[in-house]
């Protein structure tokens, strides 16, 4: 490129006024930087002054009080409604209302009824009033996300609104189709909201889990009752009565492992708990081939079953990485605690475990946590110091 | 007879005029590049040297695999019986070949987002799906919604790289043996069409684990996996054709950013007799113009 051609371009650019934003040329040539010195304008930030960010008092009255402001500031000549609703959509979060239906309905009777309505089939299919259709559909999409289930007061809302042809009318037909499917479809259900108590989250997860066998049985122990604990905490311990048996028929000679912490993941929350587990049983996965006919042995005189090899098939606990004895979550997650689980479970059915040697593998860093509650919004954790 | 040469001659001549300059963008709305969505693979690219030269090598595998195959139409022996209730696995991880399969990706594979994920195989020969989803969107005025992490099976070939389709119509129901975490997982069936507007179509269904050190075996019949396409749920619901499964997967994509574990045994097919369902979901004729738009 000539020196001349250069400079062409560069006048060009500056009687636009697009030479700021004109990036791979004004970054990359330090030559023509040189040869012309631009002056450049003075930035201009612009700042948009969000009214949600101002209010001190975060909640849901607030919230509501904002959007009554809004209805209320102009009757008439109501503008700006897809960039309130925008905004504050955003701020739900912080607010602490993503999850309630009252707010979204709030929010939609932004929108003046009648004046979207399409008069024409032409409009109603080319999307009438796109801007507006398209916010309701990102309102509408917020609310699946965040699992909200809409009623049919907001059907009538929308079809104020846009009309039946409308597309958020369309869409939120589909959630009502979709979203009462799924909503209880999983077979381990939860508890809708979900506690923020460390104690109820643990026994949850630990009555989830040991839901896998029904006799199993979730006990709550207190380390208080053993003497000599140095901690003051709970104990959610889960043991079924096939655990108790195979902890009584292990060899005594096999030491115990306690092992954590594992983390189950409820919702959002990430809960801690350990397991009492010993060496895997040999398991013997030789089978006899049933079509194999190069032996047949007749019995004629015998009535045992020709079979020689009957296997008991074994139970879920016991896995090829160990035999689980037992599970537990502690309020502390510390190794006194820990103690305190398999003293409580000595004193509760199984002596064995007061001549097994026990042994604790622990990963040491974590140790101080029990619950890490991390929701999708904010960075939150909850930690109870040991100690 | 002249207004209608007349109109004619217009037709023409708007036709004739051809434009050298375009001022628009090209609305591709309908048109695929490849069936990856315009995506770019995150497998090593070889350049053509290369290629030739693995070409070549590759040449007596896929030999040795073709006269496996001619010998098995000699013998044209299909299974036509399929055992009630016993599981024919399908996906294996028991030796360290078996990961060739298949392929993990994230979100921070393409650069729209910060996870990431790994699929490997653990000391007991079964396949781990771990990682971590991160729900920070980028800054790019682009994405808007971010945090995934999947492995699909890679694409399912007969001998020199020919394209094929599993056939699973023998079965009704999948059966996994997983361990998770208590998250829930959504299972991705590739049906990949012939036209462009079929490449990307997909039949989900959702994978819920328990938690915990116990082994969950998930039986999910096929008559529950939805259609969609490009990741959204189509208004017109077909069931699954079972003849021609493009790909197999498992997406990390629940709402909750954080880190997962899914650990898989094998993942089967089972024929049940029990099971008649064609399909879960209504199929009723609804309003004109108003699915599928």
């Amino acid at each position: 490129m000539s020196m001349k051609h250069l400079f062409r371009i560069s006048g060009i650019l500056l009687k636009n006024n697009s030479i700021l934003t004109y990036n791979p040329i004004s970054s990359q040539r330090p030559l023509h930087l040189a040869l012309v010195k631009f002056k450049q304008k003075e930035e201009k930030a612009v700042v948009i002054r969000d009214p949600f960010d101002d209010v001190k008092d975060k909640t849901k009255q607030s919230y509501l009080q904002m959007i009554n402001i809004f209805i209320n500031r102009d009757n008439v000549y109501r503008k700006g409604h897809v960039e309130f609703i925008y905004s504050a959509l955003k701020h739900m979060h912080e607010f602490g209302v993503q999850r309630d239906l009252e707010v979204y309905k709030a929010l939609i009777d932004v929108l003046p009824k009648g004046k979207f309505l399409p008069t024409s089939i032409i409009q109603a299919e080319f999307m009438h009033y796109p801007k507006q259709q398209q916010c309701i559909i990102d309102l509408l999409s917020q609310m699946e996300e965040n699992s909200v289930l809409p009623d049919l007061d907001m059907e009538d809302q929308l079809v104020a609104i846009f009309g039946r042809r409308g597309f958020p009318v369309r869409r939120y037909w589909r959630m009502m189709y979709w979203m009462p499917k799924w909503k209880y479809a999983s077979p381990f259900p939860l508890p809708d909201p979900m506690p923020t108590d460390t104690y109820e989250l643990a026994k949850l997860a630990i009555e989830r889990i040991s839901n896998v066998d029904p006799t199993n049985q979730v006990t709550i122990y207190h380390t208080a009752d053993i003497k000599d604990s140095v901690d003051d905490t709970w104990i959610i311990s889960a043991q079924s009565a096939t655990q108790k048996k195979l902890l009584s028929e292990s060899d005594l000679k096999e030491p115990v492992f306690i092992e954590g912490p594992f983390t189950v993941f409820l919702r959002g929350n990430y809960i801690n708990y350990f397991m009492l587990r010993g060496k895997p049983k040999p398991q013997d996965d030789s089978f006899e081939d049933p079509d194999k006919v190069e032996n047949i042995s007749v019995n004629f005189f015998s009535s045992k079953p020709p079979v020689k090899s009957i296997v008991k098939v074994p139970s879920v606990y016991e896995q090829e990485d160990g035999v689980i004895y037992s599970l537990c979550a502690t309020g502390t997650s510390s190794k006194d605690s820990l103690l305190s689980w398999i003293r409580h479970l000595e004193l509760d059915g199984n002596p064995t475990l007061g001549t097994l040697p026990v042994v604790f593998t622990l990963k040491s860093q974590i140790k101080e946590i029990t619950v890490e509650n991390k929701s999708a919004g904010g960075e939150e954790h909850k930690k109870i110091d040991d100690s | 007879m002249n207004n209608i040469s007349l109109f004619r001659n217009c037709c023409l001549k708007i036709l004739n005029r051809s434009r050298s300059l375009h001022t628009t963008n090209k609305l591709s709305l309908f048109w695929e590049k490849d069936d990856r969505g315009g995506y770019p693979s995150t497998l090593p690219q070889q350049g053509i040297k290369e290629k030739m030269r693995s070409g070549l090598a590759e040449m007596k595998e896929e030999i040795k695999l073709w006269c496996h195959e001619m010998k098995e139409n000699l013998e044209s022996d299909p299974q036509i019986l399929f055992r009630p209730e016993e599981v024919d696995v399908a996906w294996r991880f028991k030796n360290p070949e078996s990961l060739e399969k298949w392929i993990a990706t994230c979100d921070s594979d393409y650069n729209e987002g910060f996870s990431n994920c790994t699929l490997a195989r653990n000391m007991y020969g079964n396949a781990v799906f771990s990682g971590n989803i991160n729900l920070r969107v980028p800054k790019d005025g682009r994405v808007y919604r971010a945090g995934y992490c999947n492995i699909k099976t890679k694409p399912f070939r007969r001998s020199f790289k020919r394209e094929t389709y599993l056939n699973w119509i023998g079965y009704n129901t999948l059966v996994m043996k997983i361990r998770g975490d208590g998250r829930t997982y959504l299972l991705n069936i590739g049906a990949r069409g012939y036209y462009d507007v079929a490449w990307l179509d997909q039949y989900h269904y959702q994978l819920y684990t328990r938690g915990g050190p116990y082994w969950q075996i998930a039986k999910i019949p096929f008559s529950k996996f939805y259609f969609s396409s490009k990741g959204r749920i189509q208004d017109d619901q077909h069931p699954l054709t079972l003849n021609k499964i493009s790909s197999f997967g498992i997406s990390a994509q629940d709402r909750h950013g954080g880190r997962f574990n899914l650990e898989i045994d094998y993942i089967g097919l089972e024929y049940d007799p029990k099971h008649v369902e064609e399909f879960a979901y209504e199929m009723y004729k609804v309003d004109k113009g108003i699915v599928s738009v």
